[in-house]
């Protein structure tokens, strides 16, 4: 339990709602083949386009197929491409951005100067110039958006790794004679892994909008696997007769958007001060009356 | 400050240069005989002779470096070649639709830029207060909602339930509306958050209280003294949401049906026609380049400090 203690501390500053939401999209998504009471994909066209009854909860689609068991699964799809594509274009990142901090110089002017570029151009551009040249597909969609999403980690590893250089005991290494394996591998490397991952929940968030966007114009995961996107632009021709089946993927990747858009936002105005709700005074009240018990207790 | 927009229009000219580099670079690598493909395009058997003869025909035997020059010179002029899917000029193909893309663009940076201001200013109106956490709220929203379902709200609210636009395809002056109303709200959330948090700065500006002192309304100095100092911000960060509606672009044109440069674009990369993926790039590179010396002429025009720097 003391071991857990500063995690949940940390975890209490972050705004709730949005920690709920993240927590409802990460269980669903990884529990998702023993939640969904339905086989997603079984059609049923006797039962196409019903209203939510207790068979099926929120309906069929045109197909006839389980609304609630498609919206579930989908957020499983979402959840592993959203982490094969951060995976990916993380390891290019940290790999490149702490090259570049290590060796300073005209390695560093280069990569820097790429990854201001590969920042100015959008990211679905990108990857649909990727799409288009290796033709369409689940992994020319992972790569596609992993090389449209490195340069953010690239940049922040870059910056994490320089600050780590500096620092007094990479000085000390280099005068006992470390070799620069041991300081790029044992001290700089595991040093920027950990802070870029922080940033990287921040990204998930525009990282399962372009999944959910591809999907949508076709190009990335295919039919009949359940994905937000790809649900929104099957259903919408039968917006008119029909608009729950276009609503709800689309709410449901809102909710999940907004839940790592506003987590992001927090870790970024970590260090911003801004008034005191009531929820933190009362916070700031118990620990300091802890205070008082440590001392105590001492 | 000639010396300012020189450096400035070197430096994309560079960029420009490293653009159409990447652009040929892309097709060049992409998998696959164009010798062939073309060969097929025309009706003919693909034999080795007569792939051979286009192959001379369009000048793949050449080295790289001569290709390159070629292909760049024909750019230029405006010449992206023929769609190897259809057989068609491209650049004819382009034209009309780069002016409905353009209109698109403009009519919603017009539309995010006064949403952005009216909620922005709401905010630094009453800080903290409702119509700030209203605003914020709303920045949220629009920030997070996935721009094809905004269209398919959109689509929803005023075509199916209210009948007062049209949806889809274009059909006099009102069909404009929904697209540019989608369009906008992804950068009109993003400029009230620049709005609001730069109007907040400036106003624990020594100058502000010179003019509190002096007995001005908080509107008055809000829009006199406060309006004037975010201005370059906000014209830059209006610039980059301009570049980045050229995605937003791509996503809302098929939804609504309309034939635009990025509906252009889509079906070049659907159907892998390299060609058009290739010019549409080069449009969309060469439009961020110059949007980003026009945001950097007009923060140079709106900013007198920057002015002085460089004078």
């Amino acid at each position: 339990m003391n071991m857990l203690n500063p995690i949940l501390a940390r975890l209490n500053k972050m705004p709730r709602a949005a920690l709920i939401t993240i927590g409802l999209f990460v269980a669903l998504g990884t529990f998702a083949p023993w939640l969904a009471p339905q086989d997603p994909s079984a059609q049923n066209l006797l039962d196409a386009g019903l209203g939510p009854s207790a068979a099926h909860w929120l309906g069929t689609d045109h197909l006839g197929r389980d609304t609630f068991s498609r919206l579930i699964i989908a957020a499983n799809t979402s959840l592993v491409s959203v982490g094969s594509v951060l995976g990916v274009a993380m390891t290019i990142g940290i790999l490149l951005g702490t090259i570049a901090g290590y060796h300073r110089g005209w390695v560093d002017d280069l990569l820097m100067r790429v990854v201001d570029v590969g920042l100015s151009v959008p990211s679905l551009i990108i990857s649909l110039a990727v799409i288009g040249i290796v033709g369409p597909g689940y992994w020319t969609m992972v790569l596609a958006l992993a090389l449209a999403w490195w340069p953010m980690s690239g940049r922040i590893s870059r910056a994490v790794a320089v600050s780590i250089m500096s620092k007094p005991h990479i000085e000390a290494l280099r005068v006992l004679g470390a070799s620069p394996w041991r300081i790029y591998f044992g001290h700089l490397l595991p040093g920027t892994i950990g802070s870029v991952m922080v940033y990287a929940t921040a990204d998930a968030g525009t990282a399962a909008l372009a999944v959910a966007t591809l999907s949508f114009l076709g190009l990335g995961i295919q039919p009949p696997t359940p994905e937000w996107g790809q649900m929104l632009v099957d259903a919408l021709p039968y917006l008119e007769s029909d608009p729950r089946q276009v609503l709800l993927p689309g709410f449901a990747l809102t909710m999940a958007v907004i839940g790592f858009n506003t987590l992001g936002e927090s870790i970024a105005l970590n260090r911003i001060p801004k008034p005191l709700t009531r929820r933190m005074l009362a916070m700031r009240r118990a620990e300091v009356a802890s205070w008082s018990k440590e001392n105590s207790d001492a | 400050m000639i010396h300012f927009i020189s450096k400035r229009l070197k430096h994309s000219l560079i960029l420009l240069f490293m653009a159409s580099v990447v652009c040929f670079t892309l097709v060049v690598s992409a998998p696959g005989n164009v010798a062939v493909l073309i060969a097929e395009l025309r009706g003919a058997v693909a034999t080795p002779g007569y792939v051979e003869q286009v192959e001379e025909e369009i000048g793949l035997n050449k080295p790289l470096l001569m290709r390159y020059v070629d292909w760049l010179g024909d750019a230029v002029r405006g010449d992206f070649g023929i769609s190897y899917r259809t057989g068609q000029d491209v650049s004819a193909d382009l034209a009309n639709r780069m002016l409905v893309t353009g209109t698109l663009i403009a009519g919603s940076a017009v539309i995010a830029t006064l949403i952005s201001l009216a909620l922005g200013f709401l905010g630094a109106f009453w800080p903290y207060k409702l119509p700030d956490r209203v605003s914020r709220g709303l920045a949220l929203l629009g920030a997070s909602t996935p721009t094809f379902f905004v269209g398919a709200l959109m689509i929803y609210a005023f075509s199916v339930t209210f009948q007062l636009l049209p949806s889809f395809g274009f059909a006099g002056p009102k069909s404009w509306i929904l697209p540019w109303l989608t369009i906008a709200v992804l950068p009109a959330a993003v400029l009230s958050r620049v709005v609001r948090v730069g109007l907040e700065e400036a106003m624990t500006s020594p100058f502000v209280l010179t003019a509190k002192s002096k007995g001005l309304g908080r509107t008055a100095i809000l829009f006199r003294e406060a309006l004037p100092n975010i201005t370059p911000i906000f014209v830059n960060a209006l610039g980059t949401q301009v570049g980045l509606m050229t995605a937003t672009a791509i996503i809302v044109e098929p939804l609504f049906a309309w034939q635009g440069v990025g509906d252009y674009f889509l079906a070049g990369v659907r159907f892998r026609d390299f060609m058009v993926v290739q010019a549409c790039l080069l449009i969309f590179l060469t439009f961020f380049i110059v949007v980003n010396l026009v945001v950097d002429l007009a923060v140079l025009m709106t900013d007198p400090r920057i002015r002085r720097q460089w004078s």
